[in-house]
């Protein structure tokens, strides 16, 4: 993650303090050119003035006074020199400091040399020409003032510096932040995934003890309602012809037994129900269950089948079948406006367990899938599915133990119990038992 | 072009010259002057019939000048205006001048003064005449120079700029008496 080189904002302030430099290189340059335009101008300005007031004194040939107007400029020490050159062009009059003047001058316009300029304007009077007038000025060496802008250029030039400095530290501390953020984003991960582990250990724990909680009352409870059967049958036995007395002992018989049914879906949950496994192909099973299922979940849905698993597996049959079919209803109920829903079975192989499942050993296992496009759970309420009495359906619609029935028997067969689901679009329900490999 | 600077040389060469006693030479410079005064000197609007109207250099009595007063009135120009040079024989009251150069006889050229007061008309009186007009030429070291009456001018509307009054040997001031 750590980058070489130059960090874009470092370019940028270097870029910066290049565009800085040349606005400042153009800037000398454009006050360079004013500058002198405006001296030029300014001497011409002067020029001009004496042109006009030495025009008679040009025109009439008169030294002396040619000569005051001169004198006059002499206090400008801008000025190296001034002359007064006559109608043949000659000069009339002058002074030069440090200078020669040229001694015939007839064509106006500007002229530099080293360190000063010439402006030699036209005298007249009222459109008459009379002569020319011409003034040196003093113009700063250019080694001067080069080094007047050299003061700016250093200093422009620190100023990118350090900007370029600045940058360079921000973009070192704006690395170092990102890779703080990386790091923390990494912990805040593994505390998810921990808290996820922790949450699925209690999960595990719970329904271990809510299973020998409930398995342990079943039991005793199952005892107690066969004594009170058996009591039953007795005392009917002792109630000759139709008495009164028999429809309250069938009301109250029937009772029990779907006390002892709720008590016998308990004990499917604990893993306390006495089974009998048998040697049974998932695909032969659901092919068999095809009509039944059809049945069960009405017209509105589609079924189809996909049964592609060869291998064989150990488990109760009967409690298979209404498995099978609890979730072929369970599917039924989540497709209220029809659906289609898929039964299939593979062969699969792992060689690590799948997510969120515990317990799990690698190999080969039957796998029966079934697969609805009904409005799916989301993930709070996927991982309480086979909790014992959870239930989304209305009261009284569900005891909410259909699926912990389901995770009880696959669980006490040796195999698992995987869903998937995504709101809206469906779920799956996976149940992995462990291929038999025996002879038969 | 080449005539105009050719002459304008050839008039310079001719003033830079000191002016010696010799006549000839008194006088070329004379007339090299009078064009010059020109463009120094605003005449009233009354004075011309039209902005493009050339300047009239008029010459009373006898002509010392020949050809050289047009010579250099050629060369010369104030504005817009030309500069041109008429003869009189004699004092003549509808002759259109605004520039009147007097010589020779004084009893003609104190009479005609009189009759140009109040007229846009500058009078020049040549050196050695008793009367002055507005301008009046002097000799003074060999050199040739003028002395400006400025009150006269103001009274005949006439306005002489400070440059050529700077000039002047003398200036008898306006508002003077």
């Amino acid at each position: 993650m750590r980058r070489r080189g130059w960090s874009p904002s470092v370019i940028g302030a270097l870029v910066a303090a290049a565009i800085l430099l040349a606005v400042g290189v153009l800037m000398a340059v454009y006050q360079e050119q004013l500058y002198s335009s405006q001296q030029i101008k300014s001497v011409r300005e002067q020029a001009q003035i004496l042109a006009a007031s030495a025009a008679a004194a040009i025109l009439f040939d008169d030294h002396v006074a040619a000569q005051e107007y001169v004198h006059a400029l002499e206090v400008n020490p801008e000025l190296l020199g001034a002359a007064v050159y006559g109608g043949d062009g000659r000069m009339m009059a002058g002074f030069a400091r440090g200078t020669r003047l040229p001694a015939l001058m007839t064509v106006a316009g500007t002229g530099s040399g080293n360190g000063y300029i010439d402006v030699a304007v036209p005298a007249g009077q009222n459109g008459a020409r009379a002569g020319m007038v011409l003034l040196r000025a003093t113009a700063e060496a250019p080694e001067r003032r080069y080094a007047r802008y050299f003061g700016l250029i250093l200093l422009v030039t620190m100023g990118a510096l350090v900007i370029a400095v600045l940058s360079f530290a921000q973009a070192q501390l704006a690395r170092r932040a990102q890779e703080l953020v990386e790091v923390n984003n990494r912990l805040h991960q593994e505390m998810d995934e921990r808290h996820k582990t922790e949450e699925a250990l209690r999960q595990s724990h719970k329904m271990e003890a809510i299973g020998q909680l409930s398995g342990g009352i079943a039991h005793d409870f199952n005892n107690l309602i066969m004594i009170v059967k058996g009591n039953l049958r007795l005392l009917k036995r002792k109630m000759p012809d139709a008495t009164a007395g028999t429809g309250y002992i069938t009301a109250a018989d029937e009772a029990l037994d779907r006390a002892a049914h709720l008590t016998q879906r308990i004990l499917a949950f604990s893993r306390r129900q006495p089974l009998s496994p048998q040697r049974v192909n998932l695909s032969t099973l659901a092919q068999g269950l095809a009509e039944l299922i059809r049945h069960s979940v009405g017209e509105q849905v589609e079924i189809s089948l996909r049964l592609n698993g060869t291998w064989s597996t150990l488990c109760d049959i009967n409690q298979m079948e209404n498995v099978i079919l609890n979730l072929a209803i369970n599917a039924r109920d989540a497709m209220p406006g029809g659906g289609r829903l898929t039964v299939e079975t593979r062969d699969m192989t792992f060689s690590a367990p799948p997510p969120e499942v515990e317990n799990f050993a690698p190999g080969d296992y039957a796998a029966l899938l079934m697969s609805d496009t009904g409005t799916g759970m989301p993930d709070e309420v996927r991982r309480r599915a086979v909790d014992p009495f959870f239930t989304t359906k209305p009261q009284g619609k569900g005891t909410g133990l259909g699926l912990s029935m389901t995770f009880g028997f696959v669980r006490q067969s040796g195999g698992h119990l995987v869903i998937e689901s995504v709101p809206g679009k469906g779920t799956t329900m996976i149940i992995l038992m462990p291929r038999d490999k025996g002879t038969t | 072009m080449r005539i105009l600077l050719a002459g304008a040389v050839l008039g310079w060469l001719a003033v830079f010259v000191p002016a010696r006693a010799d006549t000839a030479l008194e006088y070329a410079v004379k007339a090299a002057y009078l064009p010059k005064f020109v463009p120094f000197i605003t005449w009233p609007d009354a004075a011309f019939a039209s902005p493009t109207q050339p300047v009239t250099i008029c010459v009373l009595g006898n002509d010392p000048f020949g050809a050289k007063l047009e010579e250099s009135a050629s060369a010369a120009r104030s504005g817009e205006r030309a500069i041109a040079v008429r003869r009189l024989t004699a004092p003549d009251p509808n002759a259109v001048c605004q520039l009147l150069f007097l010589s020779g006889d004084a009893a003609i050229a104190e009479g005609t003064l009189d009759a140009m007061k109040g007229k846009p008309v500058v009078t020049v009186t040549d050196s050695g005449l008793k009367a002055h007009g507005v301008i009046s030429f002097l000799i003074e070291a060999n050199h040739v120079r003028f002395d400006i009456d400025d009150a006269a001018a103001a009274q005949d509307g006439l306005v002489i700029s400070s440059k050529l009054l700077g000039l002047a040997h003398a200036v008898k001031q306006r508002g003077q008496p």
